[in-house]
């Protein structure tokens, strides 16, 4: 033990840290010109960011120091927790735009259903963790990791934010994919899947989640409707070109034709003020955390620890291709924030939460076998 | 390190981390693609469409010409009018809209019209006037105005826009020369829109306004600002418009310096106060230059041109067209009258010219010829008659008999009238001009389907029959016979001038053609003339006022008998009186002016128009400060300040 925690300090992973703290900044310097066209409260918005990192840092900072093993231990009853958070919401939540995400304790409020994400991770570590199999998975094995994940994702779909539901449905299927499942059962899955879909589109999905995907497939036919943000959004990228407008001087952004700049739309603000080099550079950090992140899940010392890092880096990936890909026209536009860089206490805190866990995960990998992947 | 922290077993997953990589890493560069095809392959493409989406052209508003009189007086100009405009599709119905029909006090059955019109567009999603700004109301009035623009910011889509509409200070005195303004319709706007007309301009439709629009009008201003999305206008943040781009300033348009005289144009309104129906023309006679036109009855031009609102105009366009005197017509240009004896001096050079009658050889009136079977009756017997009375005394049996005796023909007086300019356009540009008739044997013997007879060119002799002329025809004509042979092309504008009265094209006078009458007989029809008004039994000697110089001769033209179309039986009475005319010129001596007055059916010329005639020629003398007038104590033009209340026959009509 103790030549564990001598080695705590010099593991720090460096790298992680780094990726994840440039992020976070830019995040921060991006918010304020995109509030910048406000007065008042919205225009002080990065304030409040700051003051989130800055808490969530500790936390995270707290949660590294702590073996993960701990959490192991508690996985089943965080997952408990999210749920029963998720039942409250459907109680005391506020309608936020015709959908009901939030929990507000006075003037403090958050989303649930961003934390819901690290607390499936953690349930489907420790299940995985407990179902160690050599030869390939069945479905029906991937049956009780199913369950787990469609509980949450059944509960935010209706609330209703598709977007989210749909970044744990991935995070799961991220997991499956690093099980050993048959060819068969991949098959079958696919299968299955494509028939959920549609009969998801048709009767489960709401009127104006169809009409989303509807503009995402023929997004010229609403220009001024629901094809307004994903066109503007759109025409503010394609208007940073190689090098951007300069900082603070986003054209689409401060002429107001970005709607949600801060929370699910500040790809379009960074990219038009940055250009085609600034938004290379954002992604390659991205990249970076999500390669480095599965290289830590590579080398962790036991199956949990791996799957909490695939989680994690699958959560991130996830919510940054889906994020950047709505707002330059690749995916239908959803409520998914980008993730450390989007303005929102909730969104912040589950990355850093994710990302503690990975430091966790890293800070304890297994030194013998420093494989490369 | 040793294998002992190795706490579980993940070699199931060993193999597939590189795969979950490897698809990571294409996801990330599907979107570098995706990056890469909009930020640089489309680049420019979507800066053009940014560039667009916050560049608006606002089109500056320009400002029409005045027309002025020949002094400067102002019969034309414009004032500020408040459009309001919105784009549908940018207008919050719930908010917005609400707080706008407050600040317009619209009646709720406006209310709801305009709400329908907006919701209809709002709910059509093919319809391109969804994002264009639509005009709502017209004129909102100044303080809607000030209301409007202080809450501009909390009222996104929605505009007011100023523009200009017409004036006219002397209001229905020269309303047919000067004409009116309308809103160019959808019919014409097609072709009009490459002079750069949109919907909802005005533009002259009648008179001046309407021949001199071209100079009236100017040229629209435009420039490009930035307005965000919600609507609000914003400073350039730098670069965004070129410096060279941003403005271009509207140019005025020019001012017209017409040859009008405004105060006698407002005389002529007073004299013609008794009578309902006629035209007048007062021409230079030594430049052709108009400096009186006028027909009645008239119109308020500014009430037609929408300048007091919609139903204002409707009602201005019933009454112009229901009214059976015909306002809308220019009856100093546009209709032909039969000439009746204010002919028969041009039928007497004709007989002169040719040498065909020796002027001092009289013939015997009895009151009446009886030619054929046939009796044609004179106004009275006016005994023994040679060329200077029969003029100056209307003797009708004199001129009959130079058809029958002298061989003074129908081409005879043919070729003198159309020398004269009568049966040709007079060429004066505004309003439609009627070239009425001169008719030749030829043309008689056509429509009378073969047949001449002797009648036609008695007829043609006094100004009755086929032969018709328009008022200034016939004013150009005594202009002809008052400055011994020149025939002149009447003139209205004098004059284009810049906002701050420089010149920019003047128009001096035009002549026509030049007769080559001889000066003897000129002047014997001259002082056949002079005599008309001023010996005793002369036609107009009655009517003449003391120390008014004028020469002329009346004429009382005959109307075909016939029941009007739509008129009742006891109107007809009125339809059927014969026209009354005078025209002459002043003074006798040295003619200034020729004049011409014709009153619509009314009556005997000596009785009617004469009076008319002189006492416009009496405000002539007056205002050009000639003898018999009274002196004159105010200085001329209206537009010099710390002029007295003008009173009397220069109250002006209409105002701003």
């Amino acid at each position: 033990m103790i030549r564990q925690s001598e080695g705590l300090t010099s593991r720090f992973d460096w790298p992680l840290f780094i990726a994840g703290v440039l992020i976070a900044l830019m995040g921060v310097v991006n918010l304020y010109s995109a509030t910048s066209v406000y007065q008042g409260v919205v225009a002080e918005r990065y304030i409040s960011q700051l003051y989130w990192l800055l808490g969530a840092g500790v936390v995270g900072a707290a949660l590294c120091a702590f073996d993960y093993r701990h959490i192991e231990r508690g996985a089943y009853i965080a997952y408990a927790v999210g749920i029963f958070m998720l039942l409250i919401v459907f109680v005391l939540a506020r309608d936020v735009r015709g959908s009901a995400r939030w929990i507000e304790f006075g003037s403090f409020r958050f989303q649930p259903s961003e934390f819901t994400k690290v607390m499936l991770i953690v349930a489907l570590a420790k299940y995985l963790h407990d179902d160690p199999k050599n030869e390939g998975r069945s479905l029906r094995d991937l049956a009780m990791p199913a369950a787990i994940t469609a509980v949450p994702a059944i509960l935010i779909l209706r609330q209703p934010d598709l977007g989210t539901a749909m970044v744990h449905v991935f995070i799961f299927l991220t997991i499956a994919a690093v099980t050993k499942v048959s060819g068969k059962s991949i098959l079958l899955f696919t299968g299955t899947a494509i028939i959920a879909a549609y009969v998801a589109y048709h009767f489960v999905l709401l009127d104006y989640q169809r009409a989303r995907i509807e503009v995402f497939l023929n997004p010229e036919a609403d220009l001024l409707g629901r094809g307004w943000h994903a066109h503007h959004a759109r025409v503010a990228i394609g208007n940073g070109e190689l090098l951007g407008n300069g900082y603070l001087k986003g054209m689409q952004n401060q002429f107001l034709f970005l709607p949600d700049q801060a929370t699910d739309f500040p790809f379009p603000v960074f990219a038009e003020e940055w250009g085609f080099v600034g938004a290379l550079v954002l992604i390659g950090l991205y990249l970076f955390l999500c390669l480095w992140s599965i290289r830590v899940a590579s080398q962790a010392r036991d199956r949990f620890g791996a799957i909490l890092c695939v989680g994690v880096t699958a959560m991130i990936f996830w919510h940054a291709v889906i994020n950047i890909g709505m707002t330059c026209g690749l995916l239908p536009v959803v409520g998914v924030t980008l993730p450390l860089f989007s303005y929102g206490g909730s969104s912040v805190s589950t990355a850093m939460l994710g990302l503690a866990m990975v430091m966790s995960v890293s800070m304890r990998r297994n030194m013998v076998r420093p494989e490369r992947f | 390190m040793n294998l002992s922290y190795q706490r579980s077993d993940t070699s199931e997953f060993r193999k597939r981390f590189r795969w979950i990589a490897l698809f990571m890493t294409l996801g990330f560069f599907a979107i570098v693609g995706r990056l890469f095809q909009l930020q640089i392959l489309e680049g420019e493409e979507n800066h053009a469409i940014a560039v667009e989406n916050i560049v608006k052209h606002v089109t500056l508003a320009t400002t029409r010409g005045r027309i002025v009189d020949r002094d400067g007086v102002i019969l034309a100009d414009s004032r500020e009018s408040y459009n309001l405009y919105a784009v549908p599709g940018r207008l919050d119905m719930a908010l917005t809209w609400p707080k706008i029909a407050d600040y317009l006090g619209l009646q709720q059955k406006e209310r709801v019209r305009l709400e329908e019109k907006l919701t209809k567009i709002r709910d059509d999603k093919d319809d391109p006037r969804r994002e264009q700004q639509i005009l709502l109301k017209e004129d909102i009035g100044w303080s809607a105005n000030v209301i409007l623009q202080e809450q501009a910011a909390d009222l996104p889509g929605v505009s007011v826009v100023s523009v200009q509409v017409r004036y006219y200070p002397s209001g229905v005195a020269g309303a047919h020369v000067l004409g009116y303004m309308g809103e160019v319709s959808a019919e014409v706007l097609p072709k009009l829109r490459a002079a750069g007309y949109i919907e909802g301009d005005r533009l002259g439709v009648a008179g001046t306004e309407r021949a001199w629009e071209s100079y009236l009008r100017g040229t629209r201003g435009r420039e490009k600002v930035l307005v965000d999305a919600r609507g609000r206008r914003r400073q350039d943040p730098g670069g965004i418009i070129e410096d060279a781009d941003r403005r271009i300033d509207p140019i005025p348009g020019r001012d017209l310096r017409l040859t009008i005289d405004a105060e006698l144009q407002i005389a002529i309104h007073q004299a013609f106060k008794s009578e309902l129906a006629g035209g007048v023309a007062v021409v230079e006679v030594k430049t052709g230059r108009i400096i009186g036109l006028y027909s009645k009855p008239s119109f308020d031009p500014a009430a037609l041109s929408g300048s007091f609102g919609r139903s204002a105009l409707t009602d201005a366009f019933r009454r112009l067209y229901s009214d059976p005197l015909k306002p809308a017509v220019d009856k100093t240009v546009s209709g032909s009258y039969p000439p009746g004896s204010t002919f028969k001096p041009f039928t007497a050079l004709a007989a002169l010219e040719k040498g065909l009658v020796n002027p001092r050889q009289a013939i015997q009136c009895r009151g009446f010829l009886k030619v054929g079977r046939k009796n044609y009756g004179c106004t009275h017997v006016h005994g023994a008659t040679a060329l200077h009375r029969a003029i100056a005394q209307s003797c009708n049996v004199y001129f009959w008999q130079l058809v029958n005796e002298s061989q003074v023909g129908m081409d005879v007086i043919a070729q003198m009238g159309q020398a004269f300019g009568f049966g040709q356009k007079t060429g004066l540009g505004i309003n439609a001009e009627a070239s009425g008739r001169m008719p030749t044997r030829a043309w008689m013997t056509y429509r009378n389907k073969g047949r001449y007879l002797t009648g036609f060119a008695m007829n043609a002799a006094i100004g009755q029959g086929a032969t018709t002329v328009s008022v200034l025809q016939l004013a150009l004509a005594y202009g002809v016979v008052a400055n011994g042979g020149t025939l002149y092309q009447p003139q209205l504008v004098r004059a284009v001038e810049t906002s701050n009265a420089t010149v920019v094209q003047e128009f001096s006078p035009r002549v026509r053609r030049r007769l080559d009458l001889d000066p003897e007989n000129v002047k014997l029809v001259q002082k056949a003339l002079v005599a008309g008004v001023n010996e005793e039994g002369g036609t107009a000697f009655r009517a003449r006022i003391e120390g008014v110089d004028v020469a002329g001769k009346t004429g009382t033209a005959q109307v075909g008998h016939k029941l009007v179309r739509g008129i009742e039986a006891e109107r007809v009475w009125y339809f059927n009186r014969d026209h009354a005319w005078f025209s002459g010129y002043a003074p006798s001596a040295a003619p200034e002016v020729a004049i011409v007055v014709l009153v619509e059916h009314g009556g005997a010329g000596g009785k009617h128009a004469a009076p008319i005639a002189f006492e416009i020629i009496r405000a002539y003398n007056e205002i050009n400060g000639k003898a018999g007038a009274k002196p004159r104590d105010a200085p001329r033009s209206s537009a010099r300040p710390g002029e007295p209340a003008p009173a009397g026959p220069r109250g002006r009509q209409g105002s701003p």
